[in-house]
């Protein structure tokens, strides 16, 4: 059975005048232990989406979906007490921002320690003790001078890693980590990601990663969930995906890819023409449409559902797989 | 030798690292009033009630620093007995209306809805009010006395804390950090009184030094009314008011404590510059 089946989820913005809907009726599913990709551009609705696992809205953001299941429990249907200790011991998150996450007036090793006395029960040396063992299991150096830091003495990975300590620190079955590495440098984000990876098959929790790029998720997951739009428009195996990928979309993210073959070459990467939607301006059909190389009138219309192409493998593209020649995909790859 | 050496240039050598001449002259000057006044029991030459009508409106002299009044009290008694009560007094108003406000003001901004409505709206009208008239319709309700001043003043006096703490509150609201209080799953208690307030009460603090003057100054303006500090007792406004009627002869009654409050205003003052540029280190407030 599934650790987390979310299903017709849709989260929408009210403002004056009306209100806007920025998620669409998205489904997705964990499995225990195993760590999904959710990929999209900025305002795909990616963020909101995991936000939705507990029910983190910002403000004028409400949320409504069919289904949200954690772990055998309906997590819509959660009383205040209930999602507080579903947020507190189910699920752990990591923000992108690791520089704003922290309460700048509190020392790190008190806020591991405030995560271990309230969520974990540990008191007074105990939960200290417990919290110089976490920051040592982050790979954080001389772990009793950084508990005496203030966050602003800190580098962005060294933060980056104490937001793991804290998520963690509770033993979640469901680690989600929002553009983790976003904000870091490349050979931080490769070892963040490592530690994500390591603490992962160490304690079996689940990971949901979201990022914006294809590269990260091909190299971290086992599975994939691409968003567009506020749709989901194609899910499967990583593996699967980049080798037979079904929706435009995904071809595009793909080809957009530079490789180290064509290092040094001049060879222009084949870029998705185009901007992203405004949610705002999305009424009905593909939101891919706008962009899409192979665009049928028909899109215009359509019904965006995902439908199966084998192996678990999903898109909500229902010309590709007709064997339509894509004009859009292929690049130098 | 050496360790009482060290007792004078430590914390001395500590005040000059915070930077600036502004913060450390206003810790020194405000600290002096405060050591004198806390002391005055010891220090005081005179008990301040003590009369001596033989020796009444004597100028400054070695006997009396601060001369005496019309009935020959030591005025440098009296001041310091009066400073004594006087910053007693104004610390514990401002920084009751302080606590008061900031919790109001940082509640509503948390909860918003009906809860900020309200808070909101009697903040408004309480600033809206003239200050003075407030703190004596207050006064004519409770009656003279440094009591009446002082419910006076905490209820006219939080309502601008209220505010700044709610404003502060409402762009903290969104910040992730404040975020990540509620994806931990820390209760709504925790994450205003652990983590939203110890960020957002730095602006009261400082704008309550602009608050402790003003203050001082309502409260030396009532006792110099005769609704705040009743006869015999000193405080500044009353030791002021009582040499009012002799100002041409015996200067020194009202004039010397009247620098006194200046100089208190003027140490306060120049903290509050210092905290506002930034001279103390990070983590000191």
């Amino acid at each position: 059975m599934a650790l987390l089946t979310v299903a017709g989820l849709r989260i929408a913005f009210s403002h004056r005048g009306g209100s806007t809907e920025v998620v669409r009726g998205v489904e997705f599913a964990v499995e225990p232990g195993e760590t999904v990709g959710l990929v999209g551009e900025s305002g795909s609705g990616k963020s909101l989406a995991c936000r939705s696992i507990i029910r983190l809205m910002p403000a004028h953001a409400t949320m409504t979906a069919s289904k949200v299941e954690f772990d055998g429990r309906d997590v819509l249907a959660m009383s205040a007490k209930e999602l507080r200790d579903h947020r507190a011991h189910s699920v752990g998150m990591i923000f992108q921002d690791p520089y704003s996450c922290f309460d700048p007036t509190m020392r790190i090793g008190e806020q591991v320690a405030e995560t271990l006395r309230v969520n974990a029960g540990l008191e007074g040396d105990a939960a200290k003790a417990r919290a110089l063992e976490l920051l040592e299991s982050v790979d954080i150096a001389s772990p009793e001078q950084r508990f005496r830091a203030y966050p602003h003495e800190l580098s962005g990975g060294m933060r980056q890693r104490v937001m793991i300590a804290i998520a963690i620190s509770a033993s979640p079955k469901l680690l989600i980590a929002d553009e983790p590495t976003t904000a870091l440098d490349v050979t931080t984000q490769a070892q963040i990601l490592g530690l994500i990876e390591q603490r992962r098959r160490e304690s079996g929790m689940a990971v949901l990663l979201v990022s914006h790029d294809f590269g990260v998720i091909a190299q971290a997951c086992d599975r994939v969930v691409v968003m567009y739009g506020g749709y989901v428009v194609e899910a499967g195996p990583v593996a699967e995906v980049c080798a037979r990928p079904q929706h435009p979309y995904t071809r595009g993210l793909l080809s957009s890819i530079p490789s180290l073959e064509s290092a040094g070459r001049r060879v222009r990467r084949a870029g998705i023409p185009g901007q992203p939607p405004n949610p705002a301006d999305l009424v009905a059909g593909c939101p891919f449409a706008d962009r899409c190389a192979q665009v049928r009138p028909a899109c215009r219309e359509l019904h965006v559902a995902l439908e199966g192409v084998g192996d678990g493998h999903v898109t909500a593209c229902p010309y590709v797989r007709d064997g339509v020649p894509v004009t859009n995909a292929g690049g130098s790859r | 030798m050496s360790d009482l050496a060290h007792l004078v240039t430590v914390p001395w050598r500590r005040l000059r690292a915070l930077g600036s001449w502004e913060i450390t002259t206003g810790i020194v000057v405000v600290a002096v009033l405060m050591i004198a006044s806390l002391l005055a029991p010891l220090i005081a030459p005179y008990p301040p009630n003590q009369i001596d009508v033989l020796h009444s409106l004597q100028p400054p002299s070695w006997h009396h620093w601060m001369g005496t009044d019309f009935v020959g009290r030591d005025v440098w008694s009296r001041v310091l007995y009066g400073l004594r009560i006087d910053m007693l007094v104004v610390a514990v108003i401002t920084y009751l209306g302080l606590a008061i406000g900031v919790i109001v003001g940082t509640v509503a901004g948390y909860v918003g809805g009906w809860f900020d409505a309200i808070v909101g709206r009697v903040a408004d009208t309480v600033i809206a009010f003239p200050f003075i008239v407030l703190v004596l319709a207050v006064i004519a309700i409770v009656g003279p006395g440094l009591k009446g001043v002082a419910i006076g003043i905490i209820i006219a006096g939080w309502a601008l804390y209220a505010r700044l703490a709610r404003s502060e509150m409402l762009a903290m609201r969104e910040q992730p950090f404040l975020m990540s209080t509620k994806a931990l799953g820390y209760s709504h208690v925790r994450a205003i009184f652990r983590h939203a307030l110890p960020n957002l009460v730095r602006t009261s603090l400082v704008y309550s030094t602009v608050d402790v003057v003003v203050n001082m100054l309502v409260l030396a303006g009532m006792s110099y009314l005769g609704l705040g500090q009743q006869a015999p007792g000193a405080d500044l406004g009353s030791i002021i008011a009582s040499g009012q009627g002799y100002l041409l002869s015996a200067w020194w009654i009202t004039t010397i404590p009247g620098a006194v409050l200046v100089l208190f205003g003027l140490g306060v003052s120049l903290i509050g510059d210092g905290i506002t540029r930034g001279d103390l280190p990070q983590g000191a407030l």
